[in-house]
């Protein structure tokens, strides 16, 4: 019999590990980018592959010593949790995105910080291991307490962001451990585990008594804004959607791309970051003695073409775009916003600072996520405004791996139905050198046409351009004389130049902002022929659309391009082109590396060169690599589904590691050499090929629905599935404990290590071929398993799974 | 006396040990400066004389944290902390190109970060201005010029929106630090005829750029060639 206590403890540490990577998560997110959420869950995998690792060589000691170095794993992973931000921060080991590929120092710092996160997950899945070893015949049990436990900790981390810091977080779950530490304690555990448990005692009370500082990288936008005078955070606010921080300096002034005709002082305000991005200035509708600055820069040009009676504003913000509407004497303005805490301060905290803005008669907030609504609301509007796209000076790169259902052919095509007979889409970008997101604006506004068969796009779809920005307008209908006449008027009075205008001359695209070459202009009027198809094959960078299969609007690198891209701006700029995707393959690489150099090399000691060897990699690895790869397809397409990363996290992962936690309960009564485990296996391919083909349109018919129903519908289609994907791993263990039970430990490690190298794998997938190709490499995983299986069917004595 | 003379002996001997040991760095730098020069400045197309010539006297290397003096002639950008940058030696040389300096003039420069761009300047133009936001950095460029000798600099720390109202108008302004906006003061203190050069895009990546012309009150912006000096492949 199982210990209850062994279970709870189980439970619990596995509930502060999940929850812990979470709280590193949102603090990656503020201090770097939020693509080393990746480096994360792949730290979190290799610990827990390395305890597999370190259990086989140390497995007689281990199990010898149960009782005592239970509980003193779960105390030292308690100091290691206490300890790793405040480690992680120290300016010895702390890295830089920006620098990682400027040398080898800040790679060399990352792998310290790998280092750092490494120890908890390692400390904590040796606990859980060994639990599971010692109680290897009844694994169902104790495998359903730890992935309860996992379920549980998402719920837990998404609780605590809403009520504490994210620098106190860390500190507090490393109570967690040390509780089940000591739910764990046994009478006679002596004087070492005593002392751990003394230590993380300490640990975690300095910690909580003193939490680290976070220093966001110099190089993110709240650095580069505390460096200004007086510069200061008059406001901050957590919470799962982010650490929002509202700032303030008499020298922070917001004009993007301002015409140079502006005649008066551009006015000061206070502004809003999330995670240490900017995101937006606070503005007031009631603004007074000064010339709105938003009507000088290029998003003023829906309004030059017509009066607008009615404008749909998405992603609102701080309001930027439905301040200027307010001010143009819009008559019904509808904003969306998906942030309920950032909507909480305009309301209230801010209010005065925004001048009512909230509260204004024209306008309408809404709580939604931007796609969502235009797939749910059937209104119609005169302007659709979309969110500026890009950052003044580039991302470098760092949104390539971020999904954006906003900019797909498929949402500027819902967002095309939502226009009146008169109405205008609207798309303001950063210019950029070399061009990429103009041109896939542009390429997603043409193709998504074209899927309405308007194949000349030349006469509904019009661009004008700044020094910096440019914005896209696409009509409904063909636009009429004097609305390009006014258009050409706008551009004089304000030196700005048309870049796209039925009739354009080749003269009056340059008149005011001469570029330098005509790369530009050409690549525009290209995507403008028949001969798209060429160019995006042609092109040093990917342009062709984004869409919902692949909503990576951000990703542009082509790796036949590199050697093109290296030769014209230099080997050392190229990285800054791609900068979150190449930490992606950074994050791969080295994951990989260390996964085999600590999960798998080791095990070669100890595991016997017989014949079911690779059996057992096939089974193991197929079940590692599958199950990753449908969890991150999962929650890369239910992000659409609940309209934000978060919720669609909270969904997928509890509802994924409780169903999975029951098949593994359940697993006891399939008989693992019979007939069961094959028609369960051959079951998950069935379920994830169909998945892959029906779960968009599912989502599609089913996204309007109240939030409690989605979660309902996430729970019919994801429970089946991930039941099912439970059972194969903990059959596939108590088959060794039956027949090969030195195995266990290898079999533990393939399983680890393949899960390390598909998270980041995962992502490239996704980013290269699609949701649905991720969901089929999930299904081809499974099969592997099954091959492996069937192989095992006819193994015989020790070492055949 | 005697033992004042040993002294005088003893400190000598030091500073001739000294001279001795730094001669042959100041000659390296010299070498590297040249060779910075006939590669990447002017076998870039860089021509104007008086630009050539101030990038190869001014010594770089002092303008760079120490740690990273061994590359301070290398084709490249380096930080200089507080998340700023000093430009690779061509942005220096084709930013101050582009304004075609001339002795006589009175230019001003936003964004003082190390002091390179100015002491390049400095070394051309009659009297250079220069602003500084980050506090931090506009002092240590300050004692830096000050150190090197360079007394037609001038250094104030301050928001560069407002610009110099009482030295206005400039013959030309450089502003090193990309923004996303042109402040309209510093339109209004640019000569009639005058040249605003500004960086876009991020440090990092290919900078582009942008020279503002003001005739007769008019204003024209031309995106010059970015940091590689290759252009961009055109799509076939």
């Amino acid at each position: 019999l199982i210990p209850p206590t062994v279970c709870v403890a189980v439970g619990l540490l596995s509930a502060g590990a999940i929850a812990f990577q979470l709280a590193l998560m949102q603090i990656l997110s503020i201090t770097q980018w939020h693509h080393f959420a990746y480096m994360v869950i792949s730290v979190a995998l290799l610990g827990f592959g390395a305890a597999g690792t370190c259990l086989s060589l140390f497995r007689a000691v281990l199990m010898n010593r149960f009782d005592r170095a239970f509980p003193a794993l779960l105390f030292l992973c308690g100091a290691a949790m206490s300890a790793g931000i405040g480690l992680s921060q120290a300016s010895a080991i702390r890295f830089d995105s920006y620098l990682l590929f400027a040398g080898t120092f800040h790679a060399g710092r990352l792998m310290a910080t790998y280092a750092v996160f490494f120890v908890p997950f390692f400390l904590a899945a040796l606990a859980i291991g060994l639990a599971f070893t010692k109680y290897s015949h009844r694994i169902g049990v104790i495998y359903f307490w730890n992935l309860a436990g996992s379920g549980m900790g998402g719920l837990l981390a998404l609780g605590l962001m809403w009520i504490l810091p994210p620098r106190e977080i860390p500190a507090i779950l490393a109570l967690i451990p040390v509780f089940s530490g000591l739910v764990a304690l046994r009478k006679n555990s002596g004087a070492v585990v005593l002392s751990a448990a003394t230590l993380s005692l300490i640990g975690v009370a300095v910690a909580i008594l003193h939490p680290p500082a976070l220093i966001p990288s110099e190089f993110k936008s709240i650095s580069r804004a505390m460096q200004l005078p007086q510069a200061q955070v008059t406001l901050e606010k957590n919470s799962p959607y982010g650490l929002l921080q509202v700032f303030s300096s008499p020298a922070l002034r917001y004009a993007p791309g301002l015409s140079l005709t502006y005649p008066d002082a551009v006015p000061v305000h206070r502004a809003v970051f999330n995670n240490g991005d900017w995101i937006g200035p606070l503005l007031s509708p009631q603004e007074k003695n000064i010339s709105p600055v938003m009507d000088f820069s290029t998003a003023a040009l829906p309004y030059a073409l017509d009066k607008r009676r009615s404008v749909l504003v998405l992603n609102m913000s701080t309001g930027t775009h439905a301040v200027q509407a307010i001010r143009r004497g819009v008559e019904s303005i509808t904003a969306v916003e998906p942030n309920p805490v950032l909507l909480s301060l305009l309301a209230k905290e801010l209010a005065g600072e925004v001048g009512g803005l909230m509260t204004h008669p024209a306008l309408t907030v809404e709580k939604s996520d931007s796609r969502t609504r235009l797939l749910t609301e059937f209104l119609s509007y005169d302007l659709i405004v979309f969110p500026t796209i890009d950052t003044f000076g580039g991302t470098s790169g760092l949104d390539a791996i971020r999904e954006h259902y906003l900019f797909t052919k498929e949402a500027f095509g819902d967002a095309w139905h939502r226009l009146t007979p008169r109405g205008v889409l609207s798309v303001t970008c950063w210019m950029d050198y070399p061009p990429r997101h103009t041109l896939k604006i542009l390429s997603t506004l043409i193709e998504m046409l074209a899927e309405r068969g308007i194949d000349d796009p030349r006469n509904v779809i019009a661009a004008v351009r700044s020094w910096g920005t440019i914005t896209f307008i696409v009509k409904k209908t063909p636009f009429r004389p004097e609305e390009i006449q006014n258009i050409r008027a706008f551009c004089l009075r304000l030196g700005f130049d048309p870049a796209l205008l039925p009739g354009i001359r080749a003269s009056e695209r340059a008149f005011f902002n001469a570029l330098q070459d005509d790369l530009f202009f050409n690549t525009l009027d290209r995507l403008l022929s028949p001969a798209r198809e060429d160019l995006y094959a042609a092109y040093d960078f990917n342009i062709r659309p984004a869409t919902d299969d692949r909503p990576y609007f951000a990703q542009f690198l082509r790796w036949k391009s590199l050697p093109n891209l290296s030769e014209h701006f230099g080997s050392r700029s190229v990285p800054f082109f791609e900068i979150g995707y190449l930490v992606v393959m950074l994050t791969l690489i080295q994951a990989s590396l260390a996964a085999v150099l600590l999960i798998i090399v080791p095990l070669f000691r100890t595991t016997g060169r017989h014949s079911g060897k690779s059996r057992i990699f096939f089974y193991f690895s197929g079940i590692g690599m599958g199950y990753i790869f449908v969890e991150m397809a999962l929650l890369q397409r239910f992000v659409l589904y609940f309209g934000d990363p978060l919720h669609a996290a909270a969904v997928v992962i509890s509802t994924m590691l409780m169903a999975s936690g029951m098949g593994s309960y359940a697993s006891a009564r399939i008989q693992a050499l019979g007939a069961q485990l094959p028609l369960v296996l051959a079951g998950i391919m069935v379920l994830l090929l169909s998945g892959g083909a029906l779960l968009t349109p599912l989502m599609l018919k089913t996204i309007g629905l109240s939030p409690i129903a989605k979660i309902l519908v996430s729970l019919c289609v994801l429970c089946p599935a991930a039941f099912l994907m439970g059972i194969p791993f903990p059959a596939g263990i108590r088959m060794l404990a039956e027949t090969s039970e030195d195995d266990i430990p290898w079999a533990w490690g393939i399983n680890g290590c393949f899960s390390v190298i598909s998270t980041a794998l995962a992502t490239i997938i996704a980013v290269e071929a699609g949701f649905t190709a991720l969901m089929a490499g999930g299904a081809l995983a499974y099969g592997l398993t099954l091959a492996a299986g069937r192989f095992c069917r006819h193994g015989h004595g020790k070492g055949e799974a | 006396m005697l033992e004042e003379a040993a002294m005088n002996k003893w400190w000598g001997l030091i500073i001739i040990l000294l001279l001795a040991s730094s001669a042959p760095a100041g000659d390296i730098d010299q070498s590297q400066r040249d060779a910075m020069v006939r590669t990447q400045i002017a076998g870039r197309g860089i021509k104007d004389t008086a630009t050539l010539q101030a990038m190869r006297t001014v010594p770089r290397h002092l303008f760079v944290p120490s740690s990273l003096a061994d590359s301070a002639y290398q084709d490249q950008p380096m930080p200089i902390g507080y998340g700023q940058t000093i430009s690779q030696p061509y942005i220096v040389a084709y930013m101050t190109e582009v304004i075609r300096p001339k002795a006589g003039q009175k230019i001003l420069e936003i964004g003082t970060g190390s002091g390179y761009q100015a002491a390049v300047l400095a070394e051309i133009v009659k009297q250079v201005y220069t602003i500084e936001i980050v506090p931090e950095l506009g002092r240590t460029a300050r004692e830096r010029l000050q150190q090197l000798g360079y007394r037609n600099v001038q250094v104030r720390v301050a928001d560069g929106y407002d610009g110099w109202p009482e030295q206005a108008p400039f013959d030309a302004i450089v502003v090193t630090a990309a923004a996303d906006y042109i402040p309209p003061p510093l339109i209004r203190q640019l000569k009639d005829g005058g040249r605003m050069v500004i960086p876009v895009g991020s440090p990092f990546l290919v900078q582009t750029l942008m020279l503002v012309e003001k005739e007769k009150g008019g204003i024209k912006t031309t995106s010059l060639t970015p940091v590689r000096f290759v252009p961009f492949r055109r799509s076939p």
